[in-house]
């Protein structure tokens, strides 16, 4: 039953540390942090605790032995995802899951990552999943010399600016956006602007990827706390419920940066826009797309701001890098997106800082940056999966 | 530091064993006819275990291509700026490699190219 999961679960507290890089605390160190914070917003106590979904584990993040041992918890349900930014929303549904099916009272949504420290392993020698036998998952190939997540996002638009025309001018509306928005968060690593001008200039990492079409390298922790709906009432904050939701798209067909159709790897070259059964998330949540009032994506390279907006159908195929321009992605354009800045911008929190901007909106207090009126906000991968949100 | 191999398993040995006789193969399913890559255990389009290897033209089209200019691998270091492609092989299946004997600057997507192979077996491809 599609509905089944609508607003039963809801997000209770938000915590982080600070968001830097070659921050000198441990990860152990910065989780501890996010997480006694997350705990004084939700009003609850450390033993309140019983679950835990950690999205990246050892080692540029902790495992969930070592966080429930160093932290002290005693839990009765935790799982813990691969070491890739995509299960943002893997691990908000099992935590909405399991509250709700009682396996947990409060779930802690745990990430701490010191990208810093542990900046050999992206697509360094230290790298080991790209090795994989038949290619890593963002289509590395290490024989080539392919041995980064940013040359399959490389690889994906090289191939859709091919296709559709589309130019590295284009794209840069998607880092100068994100960039103004950071300029509004005190607490965003990167605090000078970015003009169109800059955006050319920096230099080419991986061809037609620019510097700042590429995600910071940073350090922090973030804590999201996941509980039943009517738990969540009783407590300090107003709920930030999960209202509709859609699991990751897998397959052929599929390439993790590249929108269906544009054949990367062994996709089919198709024109593909969604369809009834690709927006499952709108249908459970009982909205439309045209409610959503802002969109927040995993922007670890800005091309993949263009493919969520396609696969979500907010544009038609192709057309993107046209429909980006003009602030239409802006703080008071048509669809805000990423209003905290972004991977791009704010921190490479594995996503979790874009939740934790959600959260904020939807509760008012989001300053500066503040939505008018936010009741429906989406968070939406490239990859298909997605999470609305409603106060 | 030495370049990465590729790490071979016995579902890709054929394929990585042609190579170095200069030949490339495909992984053909004897039921719905259809080569795929990577090399898997079974058809990916009809799940059919009875596959058969067979040459492939080795003729194709860059389908996407990048240049890397930075040194993630120490070992690729003094090759920067590289390219890597994906070449659609006139069988149907993709395959990453590299392109020899043209300057970066003319990668295109849709360039014909042939095969071509280093000493190290791994493919590469050529203008056409």
């Amino acid at each position: 039953m599609i509905l089944a999961m609508r607003d039963r679960a809801a997000i209770a507290g938000i915590g982080q540390s600070e968001y830097g890089r070659f921050l000198p605390a441990s990860q152990l160190k910065l989780g501890a942090t996010a997480l006694k914070s997350a705990l004084d917003d939700a009003g609850l106590e450390r033993e309140d605790i019983d679950g835990i979904a950690i999205h990246l584990g050892w080692p540029l993040g902790v495992d969930y032995d070592r966080a429930a041992e160093a932290y002290g918890l005693d839990l009765r349900w935790v799982t813990q995802s691969w070491l890739h930014g995509r299960f943002v929303t893997s691990m908000m549904q099992q935590a909405a899951m399991a509250v709700a099916c009682g396996l947990a009272n409060v779930v802690a949504c745990f990430t701490a990552i010191s990208f810093t420290r542990e900046r050999q392993i992206l697509g360094g020698p230290g790298d080991a999943e790209g090795t994989r036998e038949e290619g890593g998952t963002h289509g590395e190939s290490p024989p080539y010399g392919l041995t980064a997540p940013a040359g399959g996002a490389a690889l994906g638009m090289q191939r859709y600016m091919a296709q559709y025309g589309a130019t590295s001018e284009q794209l840069a509306a998607v880092p100068i956006a994100f960039r103004k928005h950071a300029l509004k968060n005190p607490g965003a690593v990167m605090q000078q602007p970015l003009t169109l001008a800059g955006h050319q200039a920096s230099r080419m990492v991986v061809d037609p990827l620019h510097l700042y079409d590429c995600s910071l390298i940073t350090d922090g922790a973030a804590v999201v706390l996941i509980t039943s709906s009517e738990r969540a009432r009783e407590l300090k904050q107003r709920p930030v419920y999960i209202s509709g939701m859609q699991g990751m798209r897998s397959g052929r067909e599929e390439f993790i940066f590249a929108p269906r159709g544009l054949g990367i790897n062994q996709q089919a070259t198709a024109k593909w826009a969604p369809q009834e059964r690709d927006l499952g998330a709108y249908r459970m949540a009982g909205i439309e797309r045209k409610d959503v009032q802002a969109l927040y994506t995993y922007d670890a390279f800005s091309p993949l701001v263009l493919f969520t907006l396609e696969r979500f159908g907010f544009c038609a195929p192709g057309e993107a890098a046209k429909w980006v321009q003009d602030g239409r992605i802006e703080l008071g354009g048509e669809l805000p997106m990423n209003t905290s800045g972004g991977l791009l911008s704010e921190a490479h929190i594995g996503g979790w800082n874009s939740i934790l901007e959600i959260v904020r909106q939807l509760r008012g207090e989001a300053g500066e940056r503040q939505i008018r009126n936010a009741q429906h906000l989406q968070w939406a991968t490239a990859w298909g999966d997605s999470v609305v949100f409603r106060k | 530091m030495n370049k990465p191999l590729p790490r071979i398993t016995p579902d890709s040995e054929p394929f990585w064993k042609a190579l170095r006789e200069r030949k490339l193969v495909l992984p053909y399913c004897r039921e719905c006819a259809k080569p795929h890559l990577p090399p898997g255990p079974v058809c990916p389009f009809c799940f059919s275990g009875r596959l058969e290897w067979r040459p492939a033209s080795g003729r194709g089209r860059i389908s996407t291509w990048t240049v890397v200019h930075k040194a993630w691998f120490p070992a690729f270091a003094e090759d920067i700026p590289y390219n890597v492609v994906q070449v659609e092989l006139e069988e149907g299946p993709r395959l990453t490699a590299s392109v020899i004997g043209l300057p970066n600057e003319r990668l295109e997507v849709g360039l014909p190219v042939v095969i071509d192979f280093d000493d190290v077996s791994l493919p590469r491809f050529r203008p056409a």
